[in-house]
């Protein structure tokens, strides 16, 4: 007998990322007025495409919500059990969540963001497992797959995989776009498990005097490296925002600033103006932190460096930096950038600055 | 089918082998720390008893071991050499692996090879208390173990972070007799300011020197004893090469590869002195003496060949060697006792002269060559002797690879059974690979303008 996979994609998540919006909640419209893709029914089919061939019946939401993505794969082998409005909004995927559950699915997969993962919780609970395609732009609920291919994997095998507690977090996102980064338990979801293709939830390490301690030594190290004034951008997160203090530089918190002869340049990048400032300056660094306990270098909550401005910078000019604490929650580091041939022109490990003069080795682990 | 081979005890030798005779030109001399003047005997007279002071500069190839020394170095030695048998046969080399086996000392390592003269020229010169450091404890406890034979007193400096984690070296300084103190300590004035500095820090080689160095500077019946780096340590570890010389010969051999860690460098001195005085005086050719390190503490590999305090209080004569920056604290090793800022002087000028060949690897690649050991020779060794053995078995896995029937020796510093803790770690994935951003450092570096000449 055929397993029953619903399917539920919400097709404006991630749209803030790519323009430096940081989430979409409420945002979708200015988003696209700044040329923001929508993107979350690609991420889909990437996982669906891999899918095919497996004895699968999928209950799903109609049009870009499911039924698109489906069809856009070459897959007929689907019920769409709701009809959702345009645009598709928190109730739409509320709906569609329940009436799936109630057609007996196996597992609900869904593409989306923290909202998304909310909304599908609160639609199903711990009734049935559920399982998340990264596509939005904050994902520090533990329910996520680590990219689109290994949600493949985990569906494939998900009636066979232990099950065990995943957090769904959600950041506050007008506090996220002040520069507080205030994390909230919103439930536990029931998710499957195999090591290294799901996320732990990531956490905020506030008022960690270990880390603070830690935090300052790699700010003093990086500051002394970066004082001979190359130009360089900085990228969110705690750490990375402790080295602009050290060398008296304004810094937001969970955005990309640019820096040029001593001063900034730039505060709060989105992907072209980015872009723009690598074009103008071209022996430029990229510092950036895998950001909470995910160990994600690039991807998520990080979409301004595109592949497009990847390719710009060169892997040889991205100084990775992290404490020791932070490596201890994330013992391999992660590369999601939406390219999978550029996440696997990455060497296998990478170099993190995490002391003073001091550095470690670890695995850069991309798709399965 | 030989497996071990012994000397007899009264072929241990008479005396130990002084490299400087042989070196081309004389070492760059030590510089006092506050006139920046070549240091004399009477420098270092508050710290050392005379004979070391001798031994310090000597120039003469043979210094004579004196019998009472001897007699105490039979509790041990001569020390087993052994045919790595079963670690060739599953390494499928053609290579012949012998180790010089020091595991078999009362403090479990190389270190009371100089423990014991240090205290005896102490006891003779009239010293009631020897004051030192320790990194992962073996020194300390090498030291306590030779001071309790000659009736001295002895205190410890030991390094917080392996005092914290080898809780049984302590144990065994305290059982011969010594007082062991986690470093830095309020106990002096330089471990009073670093504690104030930063009342967290892990604690560094260098910091332990700083403080042993004031206490016996401080106390006139106190002498200081340094467990590694200086030049009369060296000479003392020069009876493992020299035994093991006399041993390869009782097989009709010699190495083609002489291997040894490096921390300050006394025990990789100890093994490769007689085969690098074989180059220098061409009596040999073409034998490679391969020094290795851990890549977090990389002084040969990445440091700078220059003057340098051997302490971070800067309270030591500058030494010419390889060396990180006097302030620079290694992260916590499994190793401990390779996190060290500099090296031996001898061994810095015998690198920068290509007679000596360095190599670092990372934490994770070593333990895992410890455990190959374990499981094929059975020993289970420090982490510190695991850098020469991985360094041994990549000599033979190349050799696979061309055919050649290389003999490799490599220095067995000790045994690691007081490190399970870090193959614990180990099993658990939990050993980080740290490794030194040296091009960031220098860049950091290029734009400060210079402190000191």
């Amino acid at each position: 007998m055929k397993r029953k996979i619903g399917l539920v994609i919400n097709p404006i998540a991630g749209l803030g990322g790519t323009v430096g919006l940081k989430g979409t909640d409420g945002l979708s419209t200015e988003a696209r007025e700044q040329g923001a893709v929508p993107k979350a029914g690609i991420r889909a089919e990437e996982t669906l495409s891999l899918l095919r061939d497996d004895p699968l019946h999928f209950l799903t939401a109609s049009g870009a919500m499911g039924a698109d993505a489906l069809t856009d794969c070459g897959m007929s082998d689907y019920t769409i059990l709701y009809r959702c409005s345009d645009p598709t909004t928190a109730e739409d995927t509320i709906a569609a969540c329940k009436e799936i559950a109630e057609a007996g699915a196996d597992i609900i997969i869904f593409a989306g963001g923290d909202g998304t993962a909310r909304d599908v919780l609160s639609a199903v609970g711990q009734s049935l497992p559920i399982l998340g395609i990264p596509a939005g732009v904050k994902m520090y609920s533990a329910v996520f797959a680590t990219d689109p291919i290994a949600a493949a994997a985990l569906i494939r095998e998900a009636g066979t995989l232990p099950l065990r507690d995943a957090e769904v977090l959600d950041i506050d996102e007008e506090a996220y776009r002040n520069g507080l980064l205030t994390s909230r338990l919103y439930g536990i979801a029931r998710t499957p498990f195999l090591r290294g293709f799901v996320q732990h939830a990531k956490e905020t390490f506030f008022g960690y005097l270990d880390e603070d301690r830690e935090r300052r030594d790699i700010a003093r190290f990086m500051a002394g490296v970066l004082a001979s004034g190359r130009p360089f951008i900085l990228g969110p997160g705690s750490t990375t925002g402790a080295i602009a203090e050290e060398m008296g530089l304004p810094k937001t918190l969970l955005g990309f600033d640019a820096y040029a002869d001593g001063t900034i340049s730039l505060a709060d990048l989105n992907e072209r103006s980015l872009l723009a400032f690598l074009h103008d300056h071209t022996d430029t660094r990229l510092i950036i932190s895998p950001i909470g306990a995910q160990g994600f270098v690039i991807g998520r909550g990080t979409q301004v460096v595109s592949p497009a401005v990847l390719k710009q910078i060169g892997y040889e000019k991205i100084i990775i930096v992290a404490t020791e604490s932070k490596l201890r929650a994330t013992p391999d580091l992660h590369i999601d950038s939406g390219d999978h041939a550029l996440d696997c022109s990455f060497p296998q490990s990478v170099r993190v600055i995490c002391g003073f003069g001091i550095a470690q080795r670890r695995k850069l682990l991309r798709s399965v | 089918m030989q497996t071990k081979i012994y000397l007899d005890e009264e072929n241990l030798p008479k005396t130990w082998y002084n490299i400087q005779a042989d070196l081309p030109s004389p070492l760059d001399p030590p510089l006092h720390p506050a006139t920046g003047k070549p240091v004399g005997s009477a420098d270092l007279a508050p710290i050392f008893p005379m004979e070391l002071i001798g031994q310090e500069m000597s120039t003469k190839r043979d210094i004579q071991i004196p019998e009472d020394v001897r007699e105490i170095l039979k509790i041990w030695r001569p020390s087993p050499l052994i045919r790595a048998h079963r670690l060739e046969k599953y390494l499928k080399t053609p290579a012949k692996i012998y180790y010089k086996w020091e595991g078999v000392s009362p403090a479990g390592s190389h270190k009371p090879n100089t423990a014991v003269p240090q205290a005896y020229y102490n006891m003779k010169d009239g010293t009631e208390r020897i004051a030192t450091e320790t990194g992962a404890g073996q020194w300390g406890s090498a030291l306590a173990f030779a001071t309790s034979l000659f009736g001295l007193e002895c205190t410890v400096y030991m390094v917080r972070s392996s005092y914290v984690h080898k809780p049984y070296r302590k144990s065994m300084m305290q059982v011969w007799g010594a007082e062991c103190i986690p470093s830095p300590s309020p106990r002096t004035a330089s471990g009073r300011a670093m504690l104030e500095k930063d009342p967290d820090t892990t604690g560094s080689l260098g910091m332990a020197i700083s403080e042993a160095v004031e206490d016996a500077a401080t106390h006139a019946n106190t002498h200081y004893s340094l467990g590694s780096v200086l030049n009369h340590v060296c000479l003392h570890q020069t009876i493992m090469g020299l035994e093991a010389r006399e041993q390869l010969a009782m097989v009709d051999d010699y190495p083609d590869v002489v291997i040894g860690s490096v921390g300050g460098g006394s025990n990789f001195a100890g093994i490769s002195f007689p085969f690098a005085g074989d180059i220098l005086t061409g009596k040999a050719k073409g034998t490679e003496i391969i020094g290795v390190e851990p890549a977090a503490c990389p002084t040969m590999t990445r440091g700078l060949y220059e003057y340098d305090y051997g302490d971070v209080a800067g309270l030591t004569p500058m030494l010419k060697m390889y060396t990180l920056g006097h302030e620079f604290v290694p992260p916590a090793l499994h190793a401990g006792g390779l996190r060290y800022h500099g090296d031996s002087p001898i061994v810095s000028r015998l690198v920068h002269d290509g007679i000596i060949t360095p190599k670092s690897y990372l934490q994770n690649e070593v333990f895992e060559a410890a455990e190959i050991f374990a499981r094929t020779e059975g020993i289970i060794i420090a982490p510190e002797a695991a850098h020469a053995a991985k360094g041994a078995m990549d000599a033979a896995l190349e050799c696979r690879k061309t055919g050649e029937a290389k003999t490799i020796l490599f220095c067995n510093s000790g045994h690691g059974h007081f490190d399970m803790s870090a193959y614990d770690a180990f099993h658990a994935g939990e050993i980080i690979d740290y490794e030194c951003p040296d091009d960031l450092i220098k860049e950091s570096l290029s734009h400060l303008p210079k402190m000191r000449g």
